[in-house]
């Protein structure tokens, strides 16, 4: 209650800051589910509502649990992110897959909308129809919360009440839902456009404990803002987390990505800005791997989790991945899929958001939240939603998947719509291209990646061409990942819009390839890829990042989501995040953070389940610190890795270009499949090399084989791209391979190049692959246990995951042993190089009297006349040691009496 | 230099010329202090000097009552001027050094000091306030960078003892420490490896006195510059600016030594001193060596270092008797003191 009370604080704040309209939203929560929504929208909100509608013919059942799921996450990340993800976890557990796919789904259009806003949403809509019509408007209003940063938490708290108490029972949700909304109202003047959009499309979507939850969302995402950092940018962001929070929310993703972003913001603290990103796109993460399936449900249950540990740690990223991870497990492969394509949106969304139009990509989400939601519903509310959803996910995962791709599609089309308008249309085609199969989710991916290719070519420039430079590029990254994820041919043209060129291109076709090869393959499999893919498009955005501090970097960075968008939403996120990143002043900052919310969200979204997000989430926390090191690190290894299967060149150009970025996408990659990840980066990289890797990507999904031959073509490819793209292309190559494997050899990129070579060889096999993965995750953070993780939930790759992750564990602290494995001559020279010294310490017999040579081992010490000196110097050092001694040469020290006794140590010779 | 000091004051000039002019230098310093004092010390010393007193510290008690500490006498100055209290303080500020020399006299000095032997012969504590390490000064007067001087008069002799920093002296590092043995006495040839300016080398000189010699090895011209400046004021010192790691070139200079003592951290100071000792060092002789651990291998642990270095002596004939640390003086520095072809054990 008290969480909801927040909310309606909030809500109230932000209705009087905002517009009437996100009043009458609220009201429109507090009354009824869809149709409030859409009374309480007018523009947006009706378009929430009938995308919810949409999503909720789809699947009503999945619409449902959608919204408890994100309540529940909202109300973690608002509240107690703790609590929250626990109230999460009940919900997803309480609905079922149906509910998650309904989220993830939403959250995908969501994330679209948000780059550009509503104006593409119904591009989006046109394949989702009325899903992503709805979805786009919600954004908007988004987009327009963000603003209020700090409402936007407190609105998450309530909102995770709100969740729980959907899940718990859906009146009780209502009647919150009806306080947030009566809060909001006045609070929906200020943030009326994003909190109110979000309320609106979770109403719409779901019942009005949907829109409750997207309030809740939105609020904690604008909370997750003020956290991070009050200022414009972090704001933006936040903002669009809290839009795909919403979105979360209204399926349980949602929730979770707010979690996540406000968790990653806190733990950023530095980085305010790239906190925000990274929260949002976590929260993106958690919300489409919830809305994905039951899975996803469990995803966001962990991203409430991961949230609630935020909010109890917001310094300890970690913990955050850590929950993200286990959540992913549990949706496990089936909803990976959906959660993928949902995350993705999500995090196109969060990416619109951040580049500017912040407030626009923002509602977009929290449409297609709304709509998930109401799927969801259906579904079912009960109480113990992520049970049911697990359960359902490993069940129902056919139909739910389906259901949930066309959510997930219409998510990303709505997205790319808002964002870009060529966006929306990947995305859209992603997403039915997802729904139906790979065919239709290639169609998607090409149209998604042309519009990805435009805005990934110039990096920003391209953006800018879209709609608002920044914020249109990360849009139509998005987009394009949305549609690479339904579609892989979306995803090489994505990729190609990045870069203008093949990099982009290739890191879209090996996103397309995953998705085709994921669709092909069992649904839940598929999905996975996907996911993978997306985690790679993540890892791309965590590029985008590192090139904000290069230009180099920066159109890495956009490759990278761009690839990341065609696999799905994430990958349009973390291009966002890059292109946001390069933009903002606090580009390294920013980097940073948004590398690490983008390998979550790739994580997330890829893995779908705990895995990826583990991955993404350990990488984020590291990335900050190493980023820069690191990524270029990981971006060689990563290129390496690809080298082997082709992809490793790609990753190193990305490398060099921004070795940040690079390492994230790599890891990202790495989480989410193999080829899925090498889509991504090879999109990055060079979109065109990548879309071929990424095409034997798709393949190698189906096939392993296949995944070697994506990356020999990233590799050809990302070299004329940047070496992000490279690198995406290697991971994605990698993915395509082998998830896992794909995952590893990025990862063993970073370790380093010598070592990638190898990890590429060992990649082109999945075993190798694997590894090298685990490396890359390892290296980019200790979360490579949480990746590691999740990989193993994937299932099918479980035994190679969980070589993964020792070999992530190892690789971490083995860097150099990956190094030198790769390079047989310079071991060799290491081995012959060892540093030469004339002392071996291990050769030496110290005698045990003589084993401490410090002052106070010697006898007769206290009380000697050198003591004081003795309490002065030892603790000093350098420049400070030799003024101190300065000092006592002088003369001016008194020791007091000396003594004449013996206090050496003789030698027993005698 | 006294009109230097004219015009810090009349203090000065009074202090009396010669000194002053000493002082000069010092009244600089002075000057930056602002005390016109130290002027004013400087006439003091110029004082006792005409004077020519000085007398046992204890003398300046009465006046050195004023004064903290001074070291030696800070008595006579008074007289030349009032201001001479501040001489004294202002001497105790001059301690940096230099003061010592011109203000020397405002050493603890002022106070009562009583010097004892130590227990290693030729080697003074000088028991005050505050104790020192000290040795007497072979030249007496002189200071030779700058270390506090203490005088003290025993009936008509007056003996003046230098101050020894353990900072700035390995050897006096190990005394302090409470090395065993330094073999180093009155009377003794020593060959000092490494004598760098002399600093330490000077009071080698006055350990062993003028019955001792000491063959100072030093490879460094600029730094031998200062070394000979020192060996021309102190006749047992037989200065060689040569490399030690090549004996054959300073053969015909050296005798045979009954000590050496080696500071030349360098990575392979064990093969210099056994080269020194093949040449120079009598059998039954000792060498006393300082080892900075990061000279010889800065990667390896100061201890393992120090153990790595004994077993290489214990290779080169050079028997290791005992080891110590120099902290706090120094770090990650030792001291082993061992002896050379040690004579069979029947002596014993």
């Amino acid at each position: 209650s008290t969480a909801e009370q927040n909310g309606c604080r909030y809500c109230k704040k932000k209705l009087k800051l905002s517009r009437p309209s996100q009043v009458s939203s609220c009201l429109v929560f507090i009354s009824a589910v869809k149709a409030v929504p859409a009374k309480a929208v007018p523009g947006k909100a009706t378009k929430a509502a009938s995308s919810s509608s949409e999503d909720s013919s789809d699947s009503e059942e999945e619409k449902a649990p959608a919204k408890a799921p994100l309540k529940a996450a909202p109300v973690a990340a608002a509240a107690g992110r703790k609590k929250d993800s626990s109230s999460s976890s009940e919900d997803s557990d309480s609905e079922d897959e149906a509910p998650a796919k309904a989220p993830a789904p939403k959250a995908g259009p969501g994330a679209v909308t948000k780059p550009k806003a509503a104006q593409k949403k119904q591009e989006s809509s046109s394949e989702d129809s009325s899903d992503s019509e709805e979805e786009p408007p919600p954004k908007p209003k988004t987009a327009a919360k963000p603003a209020p940063p700090k409402k936007a938490a407190a609105a998450a708290e309530s909102s995770s009440e709100d969740s729980s108490s959907e899940d718990e029972a859906p009146p009780t949700r209502k009647p919150k839902a009806g306080a947030y909304s009566a809060v909001p109202p006045p609070a929906s003047i200020q943030k009326t456009a994003a909190k109110s959009s979000k309320a609106e499309d979770s109403d719409s979507s779901d019942s009005s404990d949907d829109d409750d939850d997207d309030k809740a969302a939105g609020k904690p995402a604008q909370a997750k803002a003020a956290n991070a950092k009050p200022a414009a940018k972090p704001a933006a962001k936040t903002q669009e987390s809290s839009s795909e929070s919403s979105e979360s929310s209204s399926e349980d993703e949602a929730p979770a990505k707010v979690a996540t972003k406000p968790a990653t913001t806190k733990t950023t603290a530095a980085p305010a800005k790239a906190p925000a990103k990274e929260k949002a796109a976590a929260a993106g993460e958690s919300s489409s791997d919830s809305s994905s399936e039951e899975e996803e449900q469990s995803v966001k249950t962990k991203a409430g989790a991961k949230k609630a540990t935020p909010a109890a740690k917001p310094a300890t990223p970690a913990a955050k991945p850590a929950a993200k991870t286990p959540a992913k497990e549990e949706s496990s492969s089936d909803s990976d899929s959906s959660s993928e394509e949902e995350e993705p949106p999500v995090k196109t969304k969060a990416g619109a958001k951040k580049a500017t139009p912040a407030a626009k990509p923002a509602t977009p989400a929290a449409k297609p939240a709304t709509p998930a939601a109401k799927p969801a519903t259906p579904a079912a509310k009960p109480a113990a939603k992520t049970p049911a959803k697990e359960e359902s996910s490993s069940d129902s995962d056919s139909s739910s998947e389906e259901e949930e791709p066309p959510v997930k599609t219409k998510a990303g089309a709505k997205k790319a719509t808002p964002a870009a308008k060529p966006a929306a249309k990947k995305e859209s085609s992603s997403d039915s291209s997802s729904s139906e199969e790979e065919q239709p989710a290639k169609s998607k991916a090409k149209n998604a990646t042309p519009a990805s290719k435009p805005a990934t070519p110039a990096g920003k420039p391209a953006t800018k061409a879209a709609a608002k430079p920044a914020a249109k590029t990360p849009a139509k990254e998005e987009s394009s990942s949305d549609s690479d994820s339904s579609s892989e041919e979306e995803q090489p043209a994505k990729s190609k819009a990045k870069k203008a060129t093949p990099a982009g291109k290739p890191a879209t076709k090996a996103a397309a390839k995953e998705d085709g090869s994921s669709d092909s393959d069992s649904s839940s499999e598929e999905e996975e890829q996907p996911v993978k893919s997306k985690a790679k498009n993540a890892t791309p955005a965590s590029k985008p990042a590192t090139p904000a501090a290069k230009p180099a970097a920066k159109a890495a960075t956009k490759e990278e989501s761009s690839s990341d968008s065609s696999e799905e939403e994430e990958p349009p996120v973390k291009t966002k995040a890059g292109a946001k990143k390069a933009t903002p002043v606090t580009k390294p900052a920013t980097p940073a953070a948004k590398t690490p919310a983008k390998e979550e969200s790739s994580s997330d979204s890829s893995s779908e389940e705990e895995q990826q997000p583990a991955k993404s989430k350990a990488k984020p926390a590291t990335p900050a610190a190493k980023l820069a090191a690191k990524t270029p690190a990981k971006e060689d290894s990563s290129s390496d890795s690809d080298s082997s299967s082709e992809e490793e060149q790609p990753a190193k150009s990305k490398a060099k270009n921004a070795t940040p970025a690079s390492k994230p996408s790599v890891q990202q990659a790495s989480a989410t499949k193999k080829s899925g990840p090498a889509a991504k980066k090879v999109p990055a990289a060079s979109t065109k090399p990548g879309g071929e890797s990424s095409s034997s990507g798709s393949s190698d999904s189906e096939e392993e084989t296949a995944k070697p031959a994506v990356t020999n073509g990233k590799a050809a490819t990302p070299k004329p791209g940047p070496a992000a793209a490279k690198a995406a292309k290697s991971s994605s190559s990698d993915s395509s391979s082998e998830e896992e494997e794909a995952k590893a050899p990025a990862v063993t990129p970073k370790t380093t190049p010598t070592a990638k070579p190898r990890e590429s060889s060992s990649s082109s096999e999945s075993s190798d692959e694997e590894e090298a993965a685990p490396k890359a995750a390892t290296a980019p953070n200790t979360p490579t246990a949480n990746a590691a993780s999740g990989k193993r939930k994937k299932g099918e790759e479980s035994s190679s995951e969980e070589e993964e992750e020792e070999t992530k564990l190892k690789t971490p602290k083995n860097k150099k042993a990956a190094t030198t494995p790769q390079t047989f001559p310079k071991a060799n020279k290491k081995s012959s190089n060892v540093p030469f010294r004339r002392i071996v310490e291990e050769r030496v017999e110290v005698d045990p009297r003589l084993a401490d040579n410090s002052f106070d081992a010697k006898r007769g010490s206290n009380g000697d006349w050198g003591q004081k000196a003795n309490e002065v110097l030892r603790f000093t050092k350098g420049k400070s040691f030799r003024h101190e001694k300065t000092k006592k040469k002088r003369g001016s020290y008194r020791g007091g009496a000396i003594s004449t006794s013996v206090n050496s140590i003789k030698f027993e010779s005698d | 230099c006294v009109s230097g000091f004219s015009p810090r004051g009349d203090r000065g000039g009074r202090g009396g010329g010669g000194w002053g002019g000493g002082r000069g230098g010092f009244s600089d310093r002075g000057g930056r202090g602002g005390f016109g004092d130290r002027g004013g010390r400087g006439g003091f010393r110029g004082g006792r000097g005409k004077n020519g007193a000085v007398v046992p510290f204890r003398r300046q008690p009465a006046e050195g009552s004023v004064t903290h500490k001074s070291l030696f006498l800070g008595g006579g100055f008074r007289s030349p001027d009032g201001g001479g209290f501040r001489g004294r303080g202002g001497g105790r500020g001059t301690p940096r050094g230099r003061g010592g020399r011109g203000g020397r006299g405002g050493f603890g000095g002022g106070k009562k000091v009583v010097i004892e032997p130590h227990r290693h012969e030729g080697v003074f504590i000088c028991r005050g306030k505050e104790d020192a390490l000290v040795t007497k000064n072979m030249v007496v007067g002189e200071s030779v960078y700058g270390e506090k001087r203490m005088s003290v008069e025993e009936g008509d002799t007056k003996i003046e003892y230098r101050a020894w920093n353990p900072f700035r002296s390995k050897l006096a590092a190990a005394i302090l420490g409470g090395v065993d043995q330094i073999h180093i006495k009155p009377g003794a040839k020593v060959m000092y490896l490494g004598a760098a300016s002399g600093t330490t080398v000077s009071h080698v000189s006055d350990i062993v006195g003028p019955e001792g010699l000491v063959y100072a090895v030093e490879f460094s011209h600029r730094s031998g510059r200062d070394l000979l400046n020192v060996a021309k004021k102190r006749t047992n010192i037989i200065p060689i600016i040569e490399d030690a790691r090549h004996p054959h070139k300073y053969r015909m200079l050296v005798g045979m030594v009954d000590v050496i003592f080696a500071d030349v951290a360098q990575p392979d100071q064990t093969r210099i001193v056994a080269l020194n000792a093949h040449n120079f060092l009598k059998n039954g002789g000792h060498f006393v060596i300082s080892i900075k651990a990061n000279c010889i291998d800065s990667t390896a642990a100061p201890e393992a270092v120090f153990a790595s270095e004994v077993k290489k002596m214990s290779s080169e004939n050079m028997k290791p008797q005992e080891q110590l640390t120099l902290e706090p003086y120094e770090r990650d520095h030792a001291v082993v003191v061992g002896i050379y072809r040690p004579p069979p054990k029947q002596k014993k």
